[in-house]
């Protein structure tokens, strides 16, 4: 089920009616069976896999925590890691691995390729990248002591598939989510209105900025050797806005979502494209990976200690992976292993900026390199995103026939503004503070907004895929 | 007191927008993707209405010696009546029955000529990516406020199944419904595997393979294509409309050729079964399916019903045979 569907718009007062007409102890059962509704409702079939997912860790961190011998506890992690990336690797990355890794190697023919095709068409499970990530952390938390492991597999369940956040993210802690699930919340308007605040205007980045853009972005992507010079540069930076809102519209009706139900969920944007450095920049954006990653990853690596080779191969780890989690593809470890390049880079050789015009360069030369990274997160392979690279700088074309909505840039305008003026804090914190005309107002225009100018042609949420 | 005051301000402020919207942004909108409401806003007076997908249409090739439309040659025979044509490529029966709504109102159009592709009844348009953006479109063939159709069609209040979840059904059906055939012919998976073209990547092959997947398929009422036609037949018994169902014509030669006498003889019996359903409840049904020979077909690398001039005017001759028989029929019963 689609945050921006009819079925989400009846689904969720329904489920906020039942959770607070209900007393406290058998909310948390309501929130369960939402959630796997939730979840079965893209496809039933696939409630199959967060159910073993689910099993799995649960056993595994109790047989962490209950055991005494290191051995045990060692087996205990092996499981969930196993099972995990097990089912990550299953569906997501086989397909890859067989086509450009064995392939190229061993030299399968036509027909074995064909063969393959047809036996692994099926559909991504939605959301397994985030689940999984989820409950791993969980598995690990426990295994380094940070957590004791939820004695209910029912509550375990629901903290694994809890329907605000499980599709994508934020990637949540266990130690976050689970005194908030499961304590007394009373009716509070305040709960209504921060969470109405934030799904609203979520809705608003991703169905009139993103869905909007996203026809123009394709045309360009698809269309690469067409395009004009300036039309590929412009698809880039719109692709940039694209992403950003998309995911951001995502992740605020996710945090609007379980505020509704007195639950705070992390943030996961902070105005990412104006920072000033690399650093800063996975400082601002999916702020959930990437501390997973910080603490389930760069840490237990040994993180910066250890010498500057040993930071190098930390740091590299962790963008090939963060690359890698976000698709399979070659694409995708290119845009990581950028990241991962420009953070050492600017790590040793940048001086942190003192005036302004030297802030105003850094933030110029963190955007290119940003914005650069995302052509290979978007072209379909390496030979694309080399082809949009070269055309960008030397094109022959006349350009594309781009056809947009006149009223596009005034969208995209308000939403620059916005995420300048929110850097920081959140709309809800801003309209709190305004008179009721003006709040009343806002809601106003951004129900017109989403009613009257959101994208004709809807693309699931871009992270849906990863 | 206060919360109702607010929703009073939201809720006027709204009822504004919608005042304003359609003069402004909403036509510009329809236009690009929802056209069709606009076509049939200016031809609802006309006398008879053609309902169509891309078969109407001409193929531009440079071989043609008149370049207009299959509605337009069947137009030719009734120089008296004002003809209109909605095509949009791509379209069906469950399309056409949600624009024919829209002429249950006010309109004074009350005669039908509605296409019946073989094809659409199969598993690859039932479940094509095309669907989503009809779909969309229907939303606004809606009698409502627009800013709200609008709301609809941006929260996906249609069936708005992404191209992955549909190919999966496609090759789902492929696999599993049956066919009334000896294995390996019993279902289209298998059959394709077993076509006498040698490699999948031989033209032939691959040819053939579309002709099984077009065409492999048994009708019954619980074919979705056909409740579309139903529901069709049912509005043009509540209106007292003039319906006549134009069965188009398919490329049996080649399908012959590169597949056999299996798959022609479930084509015919196919087409023989909408024929007799819907001539028994009192509907003209003209069935082209063999009227285009080989060569009329301007296609040749995938099975359509795209006609030359010549195969436009063989089919538009049969229908407007079938109109006038269903005209003079209807003028019985109304005496």
């Amino acid at each position: 089920m689609l945050f921006n569907s009819l079925p989400f718009l009846i689904f969720l007062p329904s489920v906020v009616l039942l959770y607070y007409l209900l007393p406290h102890r058998s909310r948390w059962v309501v929130m369960l069976a939402a959630s796997y509704f939730f979840y079965g409702y893209w496809k039933i079939e696939y409630l199959t896999l967060i159910v073993a997912s689910t099993t799995v860790d649960y056993f595994a961190a109790r047989l962490i925590y209950s055991s005494e011998a290191v051995i045990k506890k060692r087996i205990g992690l092996a499981m969930s890691l196993l099972s995990n990336l097990g089912l990550l690797a299953f569906f997501k990355y086989s397909g890859w691995v067989v086509e450009d890794i064995i392939d190229p190697i061993i030299g399968l023919s036509e027909g074995q390729l064909h063969q393959f095709h047809s036996l692994w068409d099926f559909v991504l499970p939605v959301g397994i990248s985030f689940y999984t990530f989820q409950t791993l952390g969980y598995t690990i938390d426990v295994y380094y002591g940070k957590t004791a492991p939820e004695r209910n597999p029912l509550k375990f369940a629901l903290f694994v598939s809890y329907f605000p956040q499980l599709v994508a993210g934020p990637i949540e802690r266990f130690s976050n989510l689970q005194r908030q699930l499961f304590e007394k919340v009373d009716f509070d308007y305040e709960h209504f209105q921060h969470g109405g605040r934030l799904i609203l205007y979520g809705l608003f980045i991703k169905m009139c900025v993103a869905d909007n853009v996203s026809p123009i972005v394709d045309q360009v992507f698809n269309q690469t050797e067409d395009a004009s010079s300036l039309q590929l540069i412009f698809g880039m930076l719109l692709f940039g806005i694209q992403i950003y809102s998309d995911f951001h519209g995502y992740s605020l009706i996710a945090i609007g979502t379980a505020r509704l139900f007195g639950v705070h969920l992390m943030d996961n944007f902070n105005a990412p494209y104006t920072s000033l450095s690399i650093r800063e920049f996975w400082s601002r954006w999916h702020i959930s990976l990437s501390t997973w990653f910080r603490d389930y990853l760069f840490i237990p690596l040994g993180g910066s200690r250890g010498g500057r080779m040993k930071l190098v191969v930390n740091i590299s780890i962790v963008f090939l992976v963060s690359g890698l989690w976000h698709g399979a593809n070659w694409t995708f470890v290119v845009w990581g292993g950028l990241h991962g390049a420009a953070y050492l880079l600017e790590r040793w050789m940048a001086p942190n900026p003192s005036s302004n015009p030297i802030k105003m360069l850094r933030w110029a030369l963190t955007m290119c390199i940003v914005f650069v990274a995302w052509i290979f997160f978007r072209s379909a392979d390496l030979t694309h995103a080399i082809d949009f690279l070269s055309n960008m700088v030397s094109s022959d074309s006349k350009g594309l026939n781009l056809n947009w909505d006149p009223i596009l840039p005034t969208l995209i305008g308000l939403f620059i503004l916005s995420d300048l003026y929110f850097r920081d804090r959140s709309i809800h914190s801003w309209l709190a503070t305004q008179s009721t005309l003006v709040r009343w107002s806002v809601y106003g225009l951004l129900l017109f907004f989403i009613s009257g100018f959101a994208g004709a042609v809807q693309h699931p949420f871009i992270y849906f895929q990863f | 007191m206060k919360l109702l005051i607010k929703i009073t301000w939201l809720t006027a402020l709204l009822f504004l927008i919608n005042l304003l919207y359609p003069r402004f942004a909403f036509e510009a909108f329809l236009a690009e993707h929802a056209d069709q409401y606009l076509q049939v806003q200016k031809i609802k007076n006309c006398d008879v209405i053609y309902l169509s997908a891309s078969s109407n249409f001409a193929s531009g090739l440079p071989t043609e010696k008149d370049p207009r439309k299959l509605s337009q040659f069947v137009a030719d025979h009734f120089p008296k009546l004002r003809f209109e044509a909605i095509n949009q490529p791509a379209s069906h029966a469950g399309i056409h029955a949600d624009i024919l709504e829209m002429f249950r109102a006010d309109a004074e159009a009350k005669t039908f000529i509605v296409t019946m592709n073989l094809r659409s009844f199969g598993p690859d348009w039932i479940h094509s990516e095309l669907e989503t953006p009809l779909r969309q479109a229907a939303v606004f063939y809606n009698n409502r406020p627009p800013l709200l159709n609008r709301l609809l069609a941006s929260f996906r209040a249609y069936d708005d199944r992404s191209t992955e979840e549909r190919h999966v059904l496609r090759r789902e059906a492929w696999d599993n419904q049956a066919l009334p055939f000896d294995a390996p012919r019993n279902n289209v998976t298998d059959w394709c595997a077993v076509e006498k073209w040698g490699d999948w990547r031989d033209p032939k092959r691959q040819l053939a393979d579309q002709f099984i997947k077009q065409y492999a398929f048994v009708l019954n009422e619980e074919n979705p294509r056909v409740k579309d036609f139903d529901r069709i037949a049912k509005m043009a018994e509540e209106e007292a409309w003039t319906v006549v169902f134009n069965i188009l014509a398919e490329n049996v030669e080649t399908a012959d050729s590169l597949v056999g006498k299996d798959l022609t003889s479930l084509m015919r019996r196919n087409t023989e079964w909408l024929v007799a359903r819907y001539e028994s409840i009192g509907f003209v049904v003209v069935n082209n399916l063999e009227s285009v020979s080989h060569e009329h077909f301007t296609d040749k690398d995938f099975p359509t019903e795209h006609y030359d001039d010549v195969g436009r005017k063989i089919i538009a001759k049969n229908v407007a045979v079938g109109l006038s028989i269903a005209m003079a029929n209807r003028r019985a019963h109304d005496h």
